[in-house]
């Protein structure tokens, strides 16, 4: 691990990381080095998860260059809150959590600043690079347009897979709540896409 | 709308990619975020800040060291000192009548103080040196902002802080000094 932790950066890559028993222990390890202020070992932890967080990012923001903000922000408050990570919860889900902050966090502050902003969005909507592909992004795309309330609790439960509770919990919500949501959201993509043909 | 229907839309959405590239590499932005130094946030409204909580400090150390020395050298304090609500131009410096008076009661402090305990002493050089703090920081902000009002008032402040410390020492009396002598 330390001779590893000498290397350049671009030896961090994903593809280094075959065996899954290897790479728990290098994301262990470098935890342990990241909460030491070891830039590089975060880095490599960066590296690892980043697909995982501008994902979540995208699917919640439906715009990429918030969703990159929003990953940035995260892996910044990850960086600054290293030593609170105590291994309760898998690192990617206590990095899920800071990501789903980060998201509302700038939904926020957009929304303090919408009135004297002109929305980006209006003006320009660049198209989502997801690789989803036909009938997978017909639905991606009805996502994107769904109430933001309603987008981000389908996303949590019905794309990750996070229960209503865990859902709940992460947006600052009831259970309830993000049940009705899941509801008001499942009704909103069924006229989206039975109008366009869509067969699940 | 039916329960089949909403079958096959989760079915679905558990089919989307979760795990997506961004298209440029965000690191270089997070690197640069978390490896800048801090920059040193010492500022006027900071040198401020920390002013009035040394005084403050200061203050509720003296009560405390006038309230728990019963008997001692440590008499009633004479009338407050008057300072007129002022707005000051750049150009200010304490009065003749103040710097007298200052003089004074400092020329008395080792008299007084040798009359205290040993503890007593130790605390009150502890508070004058945290107003005299005070007053070189307040001076050093000063020196960016000549022109700050709050900051004039600050100093005055500890100016007054400093005298009223060295009365309750001294047990001096003074009559009603006002802002004109500053």
């Amino acid at each position: 691990m330390a001779a590893l932790l000498t290397v350049t950066s671009s030896d961090y890559s994903r593809d280094m990381i075959s065996d899954p028993q290897q790479s728990v222990a290098d994301e262990q390890a470098w935890i342990r080095q990241a909460q030491r202020a070891d830039a590089r070992a975060f880095e490599a932890l960066y590296r690892l998860h980043v697909d995982k967080i501008y994902g979540l990012c995208l699917r919640m923001t439906g715009n990429v260059s918030e969703a990159e903000d929003c990953t940035q922000e995260a892996f910044i408050q990850a960086w600054k809150k290293m030593t609170k990570f105590r291994g309760d919860s898998a690192f990617s889900t206590w990095l899920h959590r800071i990501a789903v902050n980060a998201v509302l966090g700038r939904i926020r502050k957009s929304k303090r600043e919408q009135d004297r902003m002109v929305a980006v969005t209006d003006v320009y909507q660049p198209r989502l690079a997801t690789g989803d592909s036909g009938e997978m992004r017909d639905l991606a795309e009805a996502i994107d347009r769904l109430p933001e309330k309603a987008r981000h609790v389908f996303v949590l439960h019905a794309v990750y897979g996070y229960s209503h509770d865990e859902a709940a919990k992460m947006l600052g919500i009831a259970a309830g709540t993000s049940k009705a949501q899941v509801h008001r959201a499942r009704r909103l993509l069924a006229q989206q896409l039975e109008e366009q043909g869509f067969e699940a | 709308m039916t329960e089949e229907f909403d079958d096959k839309l989760d079915s679905a959405a558990r089919q989307l990619a979760t795990e997506i590239s961004p298209e440029r590499d965000l690191w270089p932005g997070i690197a640069e975020a978390i490896t800048t130094p801090q920059r040193s946030r010492w500022t006027p409204m900071l040198a401020q800040a920390a002013a009035i909580v040394m005084l403050v400090g200061a203050s509720s150390a003296v009560t405390y060291i006038a309230t728990k020395n019963d008997g001692g050298p440590i008499v009633s304090v004479a009338p407050e000192l008057v300072f007129e609500q002022a707005a000051f131009g750049s150009n200010y410096h304490l009065g003749p009548g103040f710097q007298d008076a200052r003089n004074s009661l400092r020329a008395e402090l080792d008299v007084e103080l040798s009359r205290l305990s040993l503890e007593a002493r130790e605390d009150i050089r502890a508070n004058l040196n945290l107003i005299h703090q005070a007053i070189v920081d307040i001076n050093t902000a000063l020196e960016q902002e000549p022109d700050n009002v709050l900051l004039q008032q600050k100093l005055l402040r500890a100016y007054r802080e400093e005298l009223t410390l060295l009365r309750r020492v001294g047990g001096l009396t003074r009559n009603v000094m006002r802002r004109n002598d500053i």
